[in-house]
């Protein structure tokens, strides 16, 4: 007997023995069954700023795990080995960790937070789910990277135990998500909405990939779609391309397309641009937009100086987007 | 044909209908899930935990 998962918009439809797109939820005797429940191939201590988060808990430590598989199949994934990998893949192993033990060791290893990332927690989402539950009630607070590629009612559901996400907005037309994601616009956007709307930190990240998403009207149409639908004071990260996977034949994004990027979303009216994958002064640091001064001062990952008084500039006393502590 | 037979008729006729229609609707209609179950036993490898303070060389 076939299943339908209505997790994702791809509404998979699994025959008996068969798995859906992100390969990890297969249909087993008419039940459908997740294979990557407690089992994350990936579990570190990465800085937040790594995820990236710039407005949440800067210069804190961040529990990040991930299992293998994703219900995208983005060309240009710079973690493909993992997020395009079968959970019995000869040269992929995992841990076991069920959600209880995941939860202990953020806590022994003193990190505040817990992220779901490197692949994509819809593809793990009742592993997710669960621990983000389990880490609430022991006073962690969760963190979602993802392509937000899932339907409403479960992705309301998951949202009430998250704290902060960083949500792909990896182009601004459908065409370039059909493309080059096998996957649509419409509902992405409808995630980042109601994200932001439950009260939740967000960040958006777009990755910037020569010839594909690189002109300067697209740039301008994507800041106006954040100003407009999630707010001027939400972060967002322009990071840099690198050939990997199907896309080996592009070049690196330069420092002068993110650069001009950046340029073009502050003038769109977004208060926090910022530039990833590539070394940036400026595009590393946090500016109050209201006195233009400088607050947090980054090189990489590493916090060099964070100003704010009680998530206020020490200057003109603006309160900046964020949390804090 | 008495009237007997001929309802005895009816009722074999429409009983196999009503069963051919439910295991059609069976078949054609998945049964449609948004929380999938665990699967108890890993299909892949496990290895120990090993230190994990290190960096991830994954992007995120």
């Amino acid at each position: 007997m076939k299943v339908q998962c209505e997790l994702c918009p791809k509404m998979c439809l699994i025959g008996p023995g068969q798995s859906g797109e992100c390969r990890v939820r297969i249909n087993i005797d008419g039940v459908l069954r997740t294979v990557v429940y407690g089992y994350p191939c990936s579990i570190n201590i990465d800085p937040i700023e790594k995820k990236p988060l710039y407005h949440f808990l800067p210069g804190t430590p961040i529990l990040s795990i991930a299992t293998v598989g994703c219900n995208l199949h983005c060309e240009n994934c710079q973690n493909w080995e993992i997020s395009q990998a079968n959970p019995e893949d000869a040269n992929i192993s995992a841990y076991s960790c069920p959600p209880d033990k995941l939860v202990k060791l953020t806590r022994d290893n003193n990190c505040p937070s817990l992220a779901y990332t490197y692949t994509d927690p819809i593809a793990y989402y009742e592993y997710t789910y669960d621990t983000a539950k389990l880490a609430r009630s022991a006073g962690i607070r969760n963190v979602l990277v993802t392509a937000g590629y899932i339907n409403e009612q479960p992705w309301k559901k998951l949202l009430k135990y998250i704290d902060a996400a960083n949500i792909d907005l990896k182009g601004i037309t459908d065409d370039f998500y059909r493309r080059i994601c096998s996957a649509t616009l419409k509902p992405v956007q409808n995630a980042l909405i109601l994200a932001k709307a439950s009260g939740i930190l967000v960040e958006v990240t777009n990755l910037i990939i020569p010839t594909l998403n690189d002109k300067p009207e697209q740039i301008h149409q994507l800041a106006q779609w954040i100003k407009a639908n999630l707010g001027g004071e939400t972060p967002l990260h322009f990071s840099g391309f690198y050939p990997r996977y199907k896309m080996r034949h592009l070049p690196p994004t330069s420092l002068k397309t993110l650069d001009t990027a950046r340029q073009i979303a502050m003038s769109e009216g977004l208060d926090y641009v910022y530039i990833g994958n590539l070394l940036s002064r400026q595009g590393s640091n946090t500016y109050c937009p209201g006195c233009k001064g400088m607050l947090i001062e980054r090189s990489g990952f590493t916090i060099l100086k964070n100003r704010l008084k009680d998530g206020h500039c020490p200057d003109c006393g603006k309160e900046i987007y964020g949390v804090w502590k | 044909m008495t009237r007997r037979k001929f309802i005895n008729r009816l009722i074999k006729t429409g009983s196999v209908i009503i069963a051919g229609i439910s295991c059609l609707v069976k078949n054609t209609n998945p049964r449609k899930f948004i929380r999938a179950v665990r699967l108890k036993k890993y299909p892949g490898r496990l290895k120990p935990l090993r230190d994990i303070s290190k960096q991830c060389k994954w992007s995120g």
